[in-house]
C-alpha cells in the first residue's frame, strides 16, 4: 500500500498535537504553571518533556547556563561614595590576543611626571566585529574583563561600545556568574595575602 | 497585538464593549498590520543561516511574529535577513535581490560578518559590512547571534515600523525618492568589473609562462 509512510508521520504529529494538551491537563492539576514561568521552561528544555517546546521568547527566555557568553564588559569596584574603581589596567593584553581585533584602548599618563597611569582614558569594543570567543575575558590577568548573558543588544546603527556602555558593577558580575565570581574572588584573595606575607617578610628580614 | 494597544490610550472606552470596539488612527491599524505579517526572504549566507533557521523551527517559532513565510522570491518579500558573510562575489546577487524587492523593504544585518566584516574585516574577498550597499535597518551584534537574540532584533524592526506614518513615509510620495542609497566606490575593496579584460590577460600570461 502506497501512503503508509505519510500516515505513519502523520501520526506523530497528532501525538505531539494532543501530547501538548495532556502535559498541560496534567500540570494544571498540580497547580503550577506551564508557560511563563522558569520552572515551565525548564521542564520544557529537559527530555521529560512531551509535546510542543516552544519558548515564547519575549515572555519567557531560555535558562542560560553560567558560561554562557555574548559580548565582553568591564567589571568595576564600587568604591566609597559611588566611585567607579575599574579594575582594567589599560595592560592591553585583551587588544592583542583578541583574533577579530575588535577592541582598541587609549592609555592615559598622569599629566605631571607624563607616566602611564594604569587606568584607561577610554575604552572601545566593535561590537559589530567581536565574535564572542571569550579570549579577553579568559586572558586578562585582573578579571576585568567578562562576557556577559545579555543578547538584547540590536540596534538601528553601527555599535560601536566606549567605556560609558562597557561598565558595569562587579555586583552584576556576581549576579550573571555566581560561581565564576566566587572563585576569582578567592584567588584575589590568597594572591593578596600572600603579597602582605611577602612584604612582612622582607620587613623582618630588614630589620634583623 | 491585542485589543488594548490597538486602541488609543486617550480614549475611554466603557469596559462591557471593550472586546468588540476598538478606537484607533489609520497608521496605527496599517502598522499593525504590517508589523505583523514581514515576510522574509529566503536565502542564508553561512553559519548565522543556521540559526535563522533554528528560530523559524518549532522550538523558537518566528510565527508567532507572523515572520514564517520564507519567501524565495524577492518580489513577495517584505525584509531581507542578510544571515551571514557576505563576500565581494556575492554582493551584487544581494544588491540585484533588494531592488528586485517592492516597497516598503526592511534589511535585516544579522550577526558581525553581515553589519561589520565581523572576523574578516581586513579580508581580501569580503564586504566589511552590507550597509556599504544597502541601507541597513537593524543590526544585531553577535557572532552567530542566538535565536532568542535575533528575534530581539526583529521586534526592535517591529517597533521601528510601528512609529511609521503612512503620511510621511517616502514610498507612497511623487516625485523622485529621497532615500540615500548608498554608493559602493570601486577600489581597493572592490573588485572593479571593468577591469575584468586586464585582470584576465595577466591571469592567461602567468598560465602561459607556467
Amino acid at each position: 500500500m502506497y501512503g503508509k509512510g505519510i500516515l505513519k508521520g502523520l501520526g506523530v504529529t497528532w501525538k505531539r498535537f494532543w501530547n501538548t494538551y495532556i502535559d498541560d491537563i496534567a500540570w494544571l492539576i498540580r497547580g503550577k504553571k506551564r508557560y511563563y514561568t522558569e520552572e515551565g521552561v525548564k521542564h520544557r528544555s529537559s527530555k521529560n518533556t512531551r509535546g510542543i517546546f516552544t519558548v515564547q521568547y519575549p515572555e519567557e527566555r531560555l535558562i542560560l547556563p553560567e558560561e554562557a557568553r555574548y559580548l565582553p564588559f568591564l567589571v568595576y569596584d564600587e568604591g566609597e561614595n559611588g566611585k567607579k574603581e575599574v579594575r582594567c589596567t589599560s595592560c592591553g593584553i585583551c587588544a592583542k590576543v583578541c583574533p577579530p581585533q575588535c577592541i582598541w584602548i587609549v592609555r592615559s599618563n598622569d599629566p605631571n611626571t607624563g607616566r602611564p597611569i594604569p587606568e584607561p582614558t577610554e575604552f572601545f569594543i566593535d561590537a559589530d566585529i567581536c565574535m564572542n570567543c571569550g579570549f579577553c575575558a579568559e586572558y586578562c590577568p585582573f578579571d576585568a574583563i567578562i562576557m556577559d548573558h545579555d543578547f538584547e543588544i540590536a540596534s538601528y546603527s553601527r555599535n560601536v561600545y566606549n567605556m560609558e556602555k562597557l561598565l558595569k558593577p562587579a555586583s552584576y558580575y556576581r549576579s550573571i556568574r555566581p560561581e565564576n565570581y566566587a572563585r576569582n574572588e578567592a584567588e584575589r584573595k590568597a594572591k593578596e595575602e600572600a603579597k602582605a606575607a611577602k612584604a612582612a617578610g622582607a620587613q623582618k628580614a630588614t630589620a634583623a | 497585538m491585542d485589543n488594548e494597544k490597538l486602541s488609543l490610550p486617550q480614549y475611554d472606552i466603557p469596559e462591557d464593549i471593550q472586546n468588540a470596539v476598538a478606537i484607533t488612527t489609520l497608521d496605527r491599524l496599517y502598522n499593525w498590520g504590517r508589523r505583523s505579517s514581514v515576510w522574509p526572504l529566503m536565502f542564508g549566507l553561512a553559519c548565522c543561516a543556521i540559526e535563522m533557521i533554528a528560530a523559524q523551527a518549532s522550538r523558537y517559532d518566528m510565527a508567532r511574529f507572523g515572520m514564517e513565510v520564507m519567501r524565495p522570491t524577492p518580489r513577495q518579500a517584505d525584509m531581507m535577513l542578510v544571515s551571514g558573510t557576505v563576500t565581494k562575489k556575492m554582493a551584487p546577487a544581494i544588491v540585484r535581490l533588494y531592488n528586485q524587492m517592492p516597497e516598503p523593504k526592511y534589511v535585516v544585518a544579522m550577526g558581525a560578518c553581515a553589519s561589520g566584516g565581523g572576523p574578516f574585516k581586513e579580508g581580501y574577498n569580503v564586504v566589511a559590512g552590507i550597509d556599504k550597499f544597502i541601507p541597513v535597518d537593524v543590526y544585531i551584534p553577535g557572532c552567530p547571534p542566538t535565536p532568542q537574540a535575533l528575534i530581539a532584533g526583529l521586534i526592535k524592526l517591529q517597533e521601528k515600523i510601528d512609529k511609521e506614518s503612512i503620511r510621511k513615509v517616502r514610498w507612497y510620495r511623487k516625485g523622485p525618492d529621497t532615500m540615500e542609497i548608498p554608493l559602493p566606490i570601486l577600489g581597493p575593496d572592490l573588485i572593479d568589473p571593468r577591469r575584468n579584460a586586464e585582470i584576465k590577460m595577466a591571469a592567461a600570461e602567468t598560465k602561459e609562462g607556467a
